[in-house]
This record gives structure tokens, C-alpha cells and sequence, in this order.
């Protein structure tokens, strides 16, 4: 009936899938030097490469479903040449290649530096956004959490409390709808334009944060009620194991990684 | 098993109560009154302890002190002495006291931590360190119990109310504790709900092998099961502790008076004592007060209209309090009410013509007809997700519906802006807090008149009338979240009203609340319904529908399945049960009388006879 969109306790698999037999931190710390590194890079060739390989190991090691092609083949390139476009008009036209005139509108100009660098960020966030999808796609929130806590050694009371509070969220949603149709009806802030829709939602927040802090405090009580953060560690029924693979995989993909910095080095224009 | 000696009358270990609470005192922390004051009483191993008080005695604070949560997790000052198997919950931590004392809250969704529920019960025995095969043959032992194995690997999201609160029990269950407290367990359940948790539980207590201390205010399911009762009187003190026979039948006079909500038959059959009746001993259950009546005489004063069988509500209706009700709704008379014919009432106050209502690309409602006139009570009800909400919604124009569909008052709802709707029908949300956009109950009903544009003066006059009628004049200044959970009713209540609306539309107000909360509005919406106000109400309640409600209309799949006087609609079992609803306890005490077939129509607790010196009463007094 209610439309929940994620689920963060599904669990997730696919037979012959490789990704899914990783553990999540393993297909959470191959891709992040790249992703830091990507935070300086300044061309497009660079985070066209990872895109690349972020789309090669997801198309390889993820399961395919209508909803992950599109996502790949429509969602990120559609994201980055909007933000790419508008981050081009954006960008200030005096501290940029002003040799090739793209449009002139009036005593505006695009110049094609500015198209260029506005493109560069735009595929430089979808290069990092691909690669977090390699953890995102395949891992459930139960398994990370778990993961955490059995390899990071976080302190399970909070790897724990963060999985409970994702129940919060539908929860919070439906009851915002409910208030903002109780405002609605009572008249409140009428008026359109940016100011009125600020000061409406500013009204929800306290109703919504007195439901909030009742809410916690009663999941708090029940959690108690059941011995949670009794002892130092707590039993783990799915033990999350460090393999082998996981360490193959991480090795292959910083070799794959340094070589595409190698290669497009100074990843400058 | 711990069992510490610190009671000098212990011989052996098997006659320790499981709980002693002796003189308990608590005061939360910042408030004034301890609430409870000084409640005693032992719970032996296996038994099962319905703690009854009035509303303010403080029973969810004394269930939170049972395993230590007051003082550990709560900050409260505590007196007195709380003992489970011999330790000392002011001194043992909650973890150690999980395995002795089993928890079950109102909210079910408020105890939900994991994402499967096999990961939901595991979660307390994971916490304790077991082994994971014990963790496992726990799990499946406390969900087999409940009847969810099989569901075992889906997202408790996918659950009803009722399968929720299954599913705490089995996470109580799985904790190990010879003591399960369960603190009102059914207030947010459908009629359907309660009796899934009443049936876990019934197969629960004839295993014998868990104690239970339990919180409820839905006596009638309650008491099937219970050993022995515990009342705390206004304080929180103990005044009664036994079997039921010993308080429930010796003392319901007593109880009534103080407050203490009892089992509806109880109540009928104090009343029909009062009118003359000899009922003994007192019934507890509808099956006794049936029982009860099909054995007794009726007293002569009654014997006559008995004997001619004629089912007389003139004299009733004159007596009780129905006389003023608008729109001259006949009582009971289940076969010869028929609700007059429009032309009887002139133009309806309501008019709703085909009314197909669309929430995104779903259609909710498939072409609803309504009439309602001026002055009646009418409750909405059906079961979950049948589009009772949404009907309501439709009314009040809170959701948007298709122009020409509804008319309120002669305006048509698609056509009005919510703002101007306000003068024609107010709306009242489940939660209150949800409706309050200002900062002072005053500017609260000030808010609905400025929109109006009038004059300062008739803004505040007005404001002040409604302050006065909802007894809120002390509090004009006081931000509305800080009001008292009734006084928040109340006001909200107010601010639908205050533009001068004729009806009042109201979604499950008395949901996850006491009854004697639950009463309080029922009593002010009464009131209204008195002076003339339209009242539409979506409620779970078939108690409440069957006591207040003119007119009781059955919501199923989105359409209307039946629509008349609400004995009617009570009559009618299948009809009930197909719409997944359930005869309140007095219908079902007195459907079918063969002896007294006077009585045999009889929904409410106002249409019992009553006594001579008793008529003038308020319909909730009982004499004694």
C-alpha cells in the first residue's frame, strides 16, 4: 500500500554474481582512493576512465535489472550533463579559455572553457558517484552494519542503533504527509513563493520532532527492555568473513585504479 | 534458578513470588505527586494479574519499574521495593533483569529494531551472549507460539497491527523471562488485532508456564484470562487484591465510583441490578450476563412491558438522555427502525453523489451515495485499508475529489479553498499536535477567525467562547504542546469548530488512548451532537460506535456495504464479521435473549432499564 522505495534490510543476492560474494568493506575500500583522488582531478579523460571501470565491474558483478541499467544508461549520464550545463553557466567567464565562443545571447557568452570545466565536474561527480555504487548496489544495510562491527571493531550499541533508526524513516515521512495535510486544512501559511514555503515547513518541524523524540525515546525503552548493550559484544549469527576474494579484488582494482592515474596524469586540462 | 533469601517467611524456593512490589512509590523526575503512591502486591509463577486503577494511577509507570527501567533508564525518585525472582530492580541493571521480566508496550511499532523477523526475536537472546543454536531454537520456539514461523524471513513492516504485537510477544518470550508485563497490549489494534493477541495469549496461559502482569483497558477480553486483579485506587495505592470473584463481583460498585473502567457486561449488569434485576453473582463476561439473564426473573416493575413484549422506547427515549439528540432517531427497536426518509428531515446537510476519490493513479472510493442531515451522528467503520480515511478525507475536502461530488452545506467541497471550508465542516486529526501551526492556545483559535477577516474584538470574543465551552480559559497563553494530553483533544476539537462549522469530521480520535481519555471526547462530542453539530467519525471502536453513534456506516473495498441506524447494523453478525468487525460486549451479552426478548435489542448502555430513582442521572452514573 505505502510506497517504501528503499528498503535497507532486503536482503540482497544473485547466484554467479561475483559482487554480492564480496564483503562490503572490501567493495567499499577499493573504490575510495580512486574517489578521493577524483575530488582533484580537473580533465574529463580521468573520470571518463573510471566511469568505465566502475560500469564494467557493475555490469559484470551486479545483478541486471531494468531499474540498474537505467540508472546507468539514463540517471547518471542525464545527472551530469544537466549539472555539467549549468555549472558551465555558473562558471565565471573572466578566469577561463575565452577562444572558442559557443553561444551569445545579448551581452552574454558561453565560451567553450566554460562548457569544458562545467562537463569536467559534471563527470567527475558521476565518476564518483558510479564507484559507490559498486558497494551501494550490492551490499544490504544489515551486512555493512555487520561488517562494521565484526572487521572495523565499531562499537556494535552504534552500528546497531543506525540500523534501527532507518525504520525512522518511512515512519517520518508519512507522518510529515499527515501533518502538512493537517496544516493545509487548518490554513496555515497560504501564499506561494520561497518565504511562505519556508515559513510552512518550518511549522512541521515541531510537531514532527515531538513525534520524533517520543518515538526514539519509546524504541530506546523497548531496546533496553531486551538487554541490548548488556555486554561488550553481542552474538553474531552472520558472520561476515574476511576472504581471500575480498583482498584479490581490492589488489586488482587499486592496480586498475593506479593505472588510470598513470596514465592520464596530471588529470589536468 | 537466583532466589535470595531476603524474605524471612521463604521455606523453599517454589514459594518465593516470582514478583513481590511492596509499598512502591514513584515520582518522575520534575513532577510533583508519586503516581503510584504505594502499591503491594505478589505475582506467583504462572499467574496471570489484570492491575486495574483510574486513569492517573500511575499503572505504565509501575509496569516500567518492573524490570527496572524506572529508576535505570527513566529518571524517577523511587520508594518502596520492586523484587523479581528475589533481586532488587533498583539495584540489578535492565540487561540482567530482561531474563527475569518479559516487556510487550502499546506501540508495535515502536519495538521494532530488525529488518526480518526471525533477526527481530534473536535480537534479545543475541544480546545475552547465547550460542547461536540457542539463539536460533528460541527464535523458532517464541514465533511457533505466536503462529509467525512461517513468516519468519519477512519484514515486519508487512504485518497487521495485530501480527506486531504478536511479534513482541514472541520477542518477550524469546528473552527466557518466567514474567511477561504487557502494558495495554491491544490499544492500537482493530477489533480484528485484539482478538489475534487475545488468542496468542489464551494459548500462552494454558501452557502455565510464564506469569503475566497486564495493563488493559479492554476488560472483556482481559478477563477470560486473569487469575487474579489488582486495583490501585486514584493515588496509586492498593485497595483490592483477589481473585476476580473476591474484587471484579464483590467490589464493582466500589470500583465503578472510583473510576476504574470494568468489563461493559459488569457495568449493564450493575445497572439492571439497580433497575431491580437479581444478578448473582455479578457477570464478568457477556456469556455470563447472557447466562446470567436467561436464568433470572424480570422485576415486576418491568414484568409488564416483559410479558407484552413490546419494545417501547417512547418512555426511554423521554427518560434518557437521547430526548434532545437531533433529528428524532428512534431507540433501539432494531425492527422497526427505519432512518426517516429525507422528506421527514428537508434538504440534507450533506450530500455526496457518486464520489470517486483517486489517491495517485489508485482509485480509493468506486462511486459513494450519502445523505446526512443536520444533527446526526454517524460513525465510519470497516476494516483496514477499506477507505473509511479516505471517505472521510473526501468529505472534509482534506483530500482533493472531483467537483460535484460533494456538498457540504450547499458548497461544493472541489470547489471551496480549504481555508473557507473551515466555516463549513472542521476536521480533527488523530493527533492532535499534528494540527497546531501557532504559538498560544489563543492565537491556536484566533488563527481560524483572521482568516475570516474579522475585527479583532468578534476574533477575540469568539476565541474566549470556545476557550470557556472546552474549559481551556486558564490556559490562553500556554504554548498548545504543553498542554495535558485531554486538553490537547479538547483544543483541537475547538479549533474545528471555532469558524462556526455545523459538522465535525473526526479520523480515529481515540486511537492508542485510555478509555477514560477515550470517554472524555466521546462525552463532549455527545454534547455537541446535543446542540445541533454534525459529527462524522471514523473509529475502530465498536464500543464506542455502538454507545454514541445515530447511524453506523460499513466501508468495504471502497464502497459502502451497509448504511442504517447503528442497532440495525449490530444486529446483523454476519454482515459484521464479513466487514472484518466484531459485536461490541453488550451486543453480544444480549443478542438473542430468549427469556427477556425486551432486552434482546439492546446495543447501548443507555437503552437499559433503569432505576425509577436513576432516570435523571448522567447516563454514565450508576447507582448503588
Amino acid at each position: 500500500m505505502t510506497t517504501i522505495t528503499i528498503d535497507p534490510y532486503a536482503s540482497i543476492g544473485a547466484r554467479g554474481r561475483f559482487l554480492y560474494g564480496l564483503g562490503p568493506l572490501a567493495k567499499l575500500s577499493a573504490p575510495l582512493p580512486a574517489m578521493v583522488l577524483l575530488v582533484f582531478a580537473r580533465d574529463i579523460a580521468t573520470p571518463l576512465a573510471f566511469i568505465a571501470l566502475a560500469y564494467l565491474v557493475l555490469l559484470t558483478g551486479a545483478r541486471l535489472t531494468a531499474r540498474l541499467l537505467l540508472l546507468l544508461v539514463v540517471a547518471i549520464p542525464a545527472g551530469a550533463l544537466v549539472l555539467g550545463l549549468g555549472m558551465a553557466v555558473w562558471t565565471d567567464a573572466s578566469r577561463v579559455d575565452t577562444s572558442v565562443v559557443i553561444v551569445q545571447i545579448g551581452g552574454w557568452t558561453l565560451y567553450g572553457g566554460a562548457l569544458f570545466i562545467g562537463l569536467a565536474t559534471g563527470v567527475r561527480l558521476a565518476a564518483i558517484i558510479s564507484l559507490a555504487l559498486i558497494a551501494g548496489l550490492t551490499t544490504s544495510g544489515p551486512d555493512f552494519v555487520r561488517a562494521s562491527v565484526q572487521q572495523l571493531r565499531v562499537p556494535y550499541r552504534i552500528g546497531y542503533t543506525a540500523l534501527a533508526a532507518f525504520r525512522f524513516v518511512p515512519r517520518f515521512g508519512h507522518e510529515l504527509d499527515v501533518i502538512r495535510q493537517a496544516h493545509r486544512v487548518r490554513g496555515a501559511h497560504g501564499g506561494r513563493g520561497p518565504f511562505a514555503a519556508l515559513a510552512r515547513w518550518w511549522g512541521y518541524i515541531v510537531p514532527l520532532l515531538a513525534g520524533a523524540i517520543r518515538h526514539a525515546e519509546r524504541v530506546a525503552l523497548a531496546m533496553d527492555a531486551r538487554a541490548f548493550g548488556a555486554h561488550p559484544d553481542r552474538t553474531e549469527r552472520h558472520l561476515v568473513p574476511w576472504r581471500v576474494r575480498d583482498t584479490v579484488f581490492i589488489a586488482l582494482f587499486w592496480l586498475a585504479s593506479a593505472g588510470i592515474l598513470i596514465r592520464f596524469f596530471p588529470w589536468s586540462l | 534458578m537466583t532466589v535470595t533469601s531476603a524474605d524471612p517467611r521463604v521455606a523453599t524456593a517454589d514459594d518465593t513470588p516470582l514478583l513481590r512490589v511492596q509499598s512502591l512509590g514513584i515520582r518522575h523526575e520534575g513532577a510533583e505527586l508519586e503516581a503510584p503512591a504505594s502499591a503491594t502486591f505478589d505475582v506467583a509463577r504462572g499467574e496471570v494479574v489484570l492491575l486495574l486503577g483510574p486513569s492517573g494511577a500511575g499503572k505504565s509507570t509501575l509496569a516500567l519499574s518492573l524490570n527496572g527501567l524506572i529508576p535505570h533508564a527513566v529518571p524517577a525518585t523511587v520508594a518502596g521495593t520492586v523484587r523479581v525472582d528475589g533481586l532488587d530492580t533498583a539495584h540489578t541493571p535492565v540487561a540482567t533483569l530482561s531474563t527475569h521480566v518479559g516487556m510487550v508496550f502499546q506501540d508495535p511499532d515502536a519495538q521494532l529494531v530488525t529488518g526480518t523477523l526471525l533477526d527481530e526475536v534473536a535480537f534479545g537472546p543475541e544480546n545475552l551472549r547465547m550460542p547461536v543454536e540457542i539463539v536460533l531454537a528460541r527464535a523458532e520456539d517464541a514465533l511457533r507460539r505466536v503462529g509467525l514461523w512461517e513468516r519468519r524471513r519477512e519484514n515486519p513492516d508487512r504485518l497487521s497491527g495485530g501480527g506486531r504485537q504478536r511479534l513482541a510477544i514472541a520477542c518477550a518470550l524469546a528473552m527466557g523471562s518466567p514474567l511477561l508485563v504487557l502494558d495495554e497490549p491491544t490499544a492500537n489494534l482493530d477489533p480484528q488485532g485484539i482478538e489475534e493477541v487475545y488468542a496468542a495469549l489464551g494459548e500462552l496461559v494454558a501452557a502455565g508456564d510464564r506469569a503475566i502482569v497486564l495493563i488493559e483497558h479492554n476488560l472483556d477480553a482481559a478477563v477470560a484470562i486473569t487469575d487474579r486483579v489488582v486495583v490501585l485506587d486514584a493515588d496509586g495505592r492498593t485497595i483490592a487484591d483477589g481473585t476476580i470473584d473476591e474484587v471484579l463481583r464483590a467490589r464493582a460498585d466500589e470500583l465503578h465510583t472510583m473510576g476504574v473502567w470494568l468489563p461493559a457486561a459488569t457495568i449493564a449488569a450493575l445497572r439492571l441490578r439497580a433497575a431491580g434485576w437479581t444478578l448473582d453473582p455479578l457477570p464478568v463476561s457477556p456469556d455470563e450476563l447472557h447466562a446470567a439473564l436467561e436464568a433470572a426473573e424480570a422485576p415486576a416493575a418491568d414484568a409488564p412491558a416483559s410479558a407484552a413484549d413490546v419494545r417501547s422506547p417512547g418512555p426511554r427515549v423521554a427518560s434518557g438522555g437521547d430526548a434532545t439528540s437531533g433529528g428524532g432517531i428512534s431507540v433501539p427497536a432494531s425492527s422497526l427502525g427505519v432512518i426517516p426518509s429525507p422528506g421527514d428531515r428537508g434538504t440534507p446537510l450533506i450530500t455526496v453523489r457518486g464520489l470517486r476519490t483517486r489517491r495517485g493513479r489508485a482509485e480509493i472510493l468506486h462511486g459513494i451515495d450519502l445523505d446526512v442531515h443536520a444533527g446526526e451522528f454517524v460513525a465510519i467503520v470497516g476494516a483496514n485499508g477499506a477507505g473509511k480515511t479516505t471517505l472521510l478525507q473526501s468529505i472534509a475536502g482534506v483530500v482533493p475529489v472531483p467537483r460535484g461530488q460533494v456538498v457540504v452545506d450547499g458548497t461544493d467541497v472541489a470547489r471551496t479553498a480549504l481555508r473557507h471550508l473551515s466555516r463549513r465542516i472542521g476536521f480533527v486529526f488523530q493527533n492532535p499536535e499534528h494540527q497546531f501551526i501557532a504559538h498560544t492556545v489563543f492565537d491556536e483559535l484566533a488563527h481560524g477567525l483572521r482568516l475570516q477577516k474579522l475585527p479583532d474584538a468578534e476574533v477575540s470574543a469568539r476565541a474566549f467562547e470556545i476557550l470557556r465551552r472546552f474549559g481551556l480559559e486558564d490556559k490562553a497563553d500556554v504554548h498548545p504542546f504543553l498542554l495535558s494530553g485531554g486538553q490537547k483533544r479538547r483544543l483541537s476539537v475547538g479549533t474545528a469548530l471555532v469558524a462556526g462549522a455545523p459538522v465535525l469530521a473526526l479520523d480515529e480520535p481515540t486511537f492508542g488512548q485510555d478509555r477514560a481519555r477515550a470517554d472524555e471526547l466521546m462525552h463532549l462530542l455527545r454534547e455537541l451532537s446535543r446542540s445541533g453539530t454534525t459529527i462524522l467519525i471514523v473509529t475502530h471502536d465498536m464500543h464506542l460506535v455502538t454507545e454514541y453513534a445515530h447511524r453506523t456506516i460499513i466501508v468495504g473495498d471502497g464502497r459502502i456495504t451497509a448504511d442504517a441506524e447503528t442497532s440495525r447494523i449490530f444486529a446483523d453478525d454476519a454482515l459484521l464479521r464479513s466487514a472484518g468487525l466484531r459485536q461490541p460486549p453488550l451486543r453480544r451479552a444480549f443478542a438473542g435473549l430468549r427469556r427477556h426478548p425486551s432486552l434482546a435489542g439492546i446495543t447501548r448502555l443507555t437503552d437499559l432499564p433503569r432505576a425509577l430513582d436513576a432516570r435523571q442521572t448522567d447516563a454514565q452514573g450508576v447507582t448503588s
